[in-house]
């Protein structure tokens, strides 16, 4: 599937991502049944649902882990063209400028953190491999380029005094500051975060909140969030889409979510009949 | 020159007394040439038998073609037990083309690599769809196979009676034992040098997430595919490089010496040496290849023992996995940090 047939795709201006009728299932499993969902530019954008939703499902099907069924993931790419995610290969999702983090964060431990940081410029380097080989100007010139830029990303997220200390061995969350460091380095239009809160204490959970609005409105991107953590969801996003069992339940403020009968029931469980 | 590399090499400590020429990498490359360049002076002046220029020059061979499977091991984590058929493959290629085309060597040299890498291309097709021990028996049979074919296409190979060569011709000149040595040591340099740029660059960080994990390195926009035959390629291609050298610095290639013994110990030199270090990679090879024939024969008794070699290259990898995981380096780094608190410590003394 070419991307120039595919450019013939429209989203309403103020939107980066949009997610029509998303389905996929395993063996006889509906994991996701006809979701779809919009996110606007700019914008934090919680994905929540009970354990089993298929949140993690229908996010792996935007950056196409997973090909789904049936559906459409359209997407405003860094250069203005809307193309429809589905059929791309994993590896050119990042080109477009969607860049994911990972739920249990994937760092080399055996790199510094600012070679970590710099795996996410991956696609940016033009230099060939023989360029590389022998160290050409071009090459040269582009690690220093790019080394630059990840010092200011791990500057930005406050860790630029550890850059040549090695992955393995430090607390989880600068970690995770890492892995969001590492999405900065490609010039992102949408990060999607995968449950960016696990395993952080109430402290560092309210660290990466101011984090992720600083990215938002530092690197100019649109944030999408797929996240256990309510507090967390409630507090940072400016709308919430709810799922449970693969099947859409609302979408509106965190205020319209926290009364909505489904999502509380899909959380709670039903009211008992009086 | 050339200033990069502050990069942080696993278990490796910043040279902090060096001076600052020294601290360049690739100076520091250079020189290690020259000194290994000037250790045939010690056969020369009788302090070590004429034998050991040869024992030498063989480490040098390996180390070149385990820097290779160290890339494949090491970085991207990938296994392969073909190494032997490729020197090999390396080894007949340019013996053949130099005795009995007339092909100048260099040039038979690039045809052995290439081609090498070119084999290597497809076996690295076969890396995506096996992983872990089922690479392993892959590339072994891929390494059987050649051979084999080694063994059979005996108007090319000579069959079992083996294949000969002469020192290698450059330029006119041809070489010495001596000067065929120093040629092997600027090969290795240039190696290592060529494997510190790829390793430190994109494409290192690329492999190191390969590694790390498939989904993420993906996520980041590395295509798989690419960089499985590139490493493939490199691997096989420094394999055939180091199996060329080997015909005309040994000067004969039997088939029974391309077997799986020589891709298992090509294993336990990265395994030994340290997975992920170029100079642990030299020291591994050297452990390896040199120490059994230069010291461990010479032992009364033990000496004696049939297939001591094996025996003390096993015994060394158990001791290395269980002490050392990242291999002899670790160890070096280990006693580095000693020498220079004890220094720290003369100093505080002095003050």
């Amino acid at each position: 599937m070419s991307k120039t047939h595919r450019a013939a795709n429209t989203l309403p201006d103020q939107q980066a991502l949009s997610i029509t009728d998303l389905s996929i299932q395993f063996g006889g499993l509906k994991a996701v049944e006809g979701l779809s969902f919009y996110v606007k530019e700019k914008e934090i954008f919680g994905l929540i649902g009970p354990n089993g939703a298929g949140k993690t499902t229908a996010f792996n099907c935007i950056t196409q882990f997973y090909h789904p069924d049936r559906g459409e993931v359209l997407f405003r790419c860094k250069n203005g063209d809307v193309v429809d995610l589905v059929g791309h290969p994993v590896h050119e999702i990042i080109r477009l400028g969607l860049v994911r983090t990972f739920q249990n964060v994937e760092v080399i431990k055996e790199l510094s953190l600012i070679d970590n940081v710099l795996i996410g410029a991956h696609t940016d380097f033009k230099a060939t491999i023989f360029e590389q080989a022998l160290r050409l100007p071009r090459a040269r010139r582009e690690e220093r380029e790019m080394r630059a830029k990840a010092e200011q990303a791990l500057d930005f997220l406050g860790i630029a005094d550890l850059k040549d200390t090695l992955a393995g061995g430090q607390p989880y969350g600068v970690l995770k500051k890492v892995e969001i460091a590492r999405t900065l380095m490609c010039n992102p239009k949408l990060i999607i975060l995968d449950e960016p809160a696990a395993g952080l204490n109430d402290s560092e959970t309210a660290e990466l909140a101011e984090t992720i609005r600083q990215v938002r409105d530092v690197y100019h991107c649109t944030i999408l969030l797929v996240e256990h953590d309510m507090r967390l969801v409630m507090n940072i996003c400016d709308r919430i889409c709810a799922i449970s069992f693969g099947q859409f339940l609302a979408c509106g403020t965190p205020e319209e979510i926290q009364k909505d009968k489904l999502v509380q029931e899909a959380y709670l469980g039903e009211e008992e009949p009086e | 020159m050339k200033k990069e590399s502050n990069t942080v090499q696993p278990s490796a400590t910043p040279v902090r007394s060096a001076p600052g020429v020294l601290k360049n990498p690739y100076i520091r490359y250079i020189l290690f040439g020259v000194v290994i360049c000037l250790l045939p002076l010690l056969a020369n002046s009788g302090i070590m038998p004429s034998s050991f220029v040869v024992n030498l020059g063989s480490v040098l061979i390996y180390s070149i073609v385990a820097l290779g499977l160290n890339l494949l091991l090491g970085y991207s984590g990938l296994i392969s037990l073909g190494t032997a058929g490729f020197m090999g493959l390396g080894a007949y290629i340019s013996g053949y083309l130099t005795d009995s085309v007339g092909t100048p060597f260099i040039v038979a040299l690039l045809v052995a690599v290439i081609i090498a890498a070119f084999i290597g291309v497809l076996v690295g097709f076969v890396s995506l769809r096996v992983a872990g021990i089922y690479l392993a028996i892959a590339t072994l049979c891929v390494s059987e196979i050649l051979r084999k074919t080694f063994e059979e296409l005996d108007q090319f190979t000579n069959g079992f009676s083996g294949l000969t060569a002469s020192y290698p011709k450059l330029f006119g000149v041809s070489l010495s034992r001596e000067m065929t040595f120093v040629l092997l040591a600027v090969v290795l340099v240039l190696v290592m040098m060529l494997t510190h740029n790829l390793v430190n660059g994109q494409m290192g960080r690329a492999l190191h997430a390969m590694r790390g994990s498939e989904v993420a390195a993906q996520a980041m926009g590395i295509y798989l595919l690419k960089y499985r035959l590139i490493v493939f390629a490199i691997a096989t291609a420094y394999a055939a490089l180091g199996g060329a050298l080997y015909m005309h610095f040994v000067k004969f290639s039997y088939p029974s010496i391309w077997t799986m013994m020589l891709s298992l110990n090509i294993l336990a030199v990265v395994v030994i040496g340290g997975l992920r270090s170029i100079y642990g990679t030299v020291i591994g090879a050297l452990i390896v290849f040199a120490v059994p024939d230069l010291l461990l024969k010479r032992i009364p008794v033990i000496g004696k023992i049939d297939g001591i070699a094996y025996i003390f290259t096993g015994v060394l990898i158990i001791l290395v996995v269980m002490f050392y995981p990242n291999g002899v380096v670790g160890l070096c780094n280990d006693i580095k940090k000693l020498f220079t608190r004890g220094k720290k410590k003369g100093g505080a003394s002095d003050v």
